[in-house]
């Protein structure tokens, strides 16, 4: 079972990307189906202890890109999930105080 | 707590059929379900009702597991087919008793290329039955 305190920290930054930059609902059901890898990366664990998880995010989508996942969509996932890391971090401080900015950076220039 | 009220069919729209196979693995509210499948929550509680699998905890507040859910959505998919039966050679679908029958005097006509046309007499009604057959081999005729 996953966390429902990711999925609904997931809830709310899709709400905030709506509201707050106005992104459209096509961009918000794809930037959801991106952010559902992060949620399954995360499992049963809080989003904020990711870097102490066994496997790192990048290895858990390249498993998914043996199974057909196209590059450039892995690209794509991981820019929405620094995205969304970055605005966890701004919004939830000391819960995500663990998460380094840099290795939030280093997300998206892992799959290059 | 699992609860199944009523196991009946639900007609689930293509936009559900589609959408239900990416749940997640947790639980959900029915709120939360709903908005993930674009449909309104007073439909969804209805699915509930019909022996969609959910709980009820000690507060009795309603959750939904996402896989549960999904598989149950894909088995009224396939409640809803109808039993196919594909026609055997010699057999064809009578119009006024509505069901498939022998054909009795069967005649097979070519009509263009491999399709022939098979005309004989419903066994039950006696009207006349008509089939387009492929192939047409001896088979066809020797059931009537």
């Amino acid at each position: 079972m996953l966390d429902r305190q990711n999925y609904l920290k997931v809830k709310l930054f899709l709400k905030f990307s709506r509201d707050v930059h106005g992104r459209s609902s096509l961009q918000i059901s794809t930037d959801f189906e991106h952010l559902k890898a992060l949620l399954l990366w995360a499992g049963s664990q809080p989003i904020s202890s990711a870097p102490a998880f066994n496997t790192s995010l990048p290895d858990f989508l390249f498993q998914k890109v043996e199974k057909g996942l196209i590059q450039s969509e892995l690209k794509s996932i991981l820019n929405t999930n620094q995205r969304f890391l970055l605005w966890a971090k701004a919004m939830f401080p000391v819960e995500f105080q663990n998460i380094r900015l840099s290795w939030i950076m280093k997300i998206p220039a892992i799959s290059e | 707590m699992s609860e199944n009220q009523n196991s009946s069919n639900c007609r689930i729209s293509r936009n559900v059929l589609i959408k239900a196979p990416g749940l997640l693995p947790m639980l959900y509210t029915p709120r939360e379900i709903a908005e993930d499948l674009d449909v309104p929550e007073t439909t969804l509680r209805d699915w509930l009702n019909h022996g969609a699998p959910h709980s009820r905890d000690e507060s009795n507040h309603i959750w939904i597991d996402g896989r549960q859910f999904a598989a149950w959505v894909d088995s009224q998919r396939n409640a809803r087919k109808k039993p196919t039966h594909p026609l055997q050679a010699g057999e064809g679908f009578c119009m006024r008793c509505n069901t498939i029958v022998k054909i009795q005097n069967g005649e097979i006509r070519p009509v263009k290329g491999r399709l022939s046309h098979l005309k004989g007499k419903c066994p039950i009604c006696g009207g006349i039955v008509n089939r387009g057959i492929w192939n047409a081999g001896s088979a066809e005729l020797s059931q009537g």
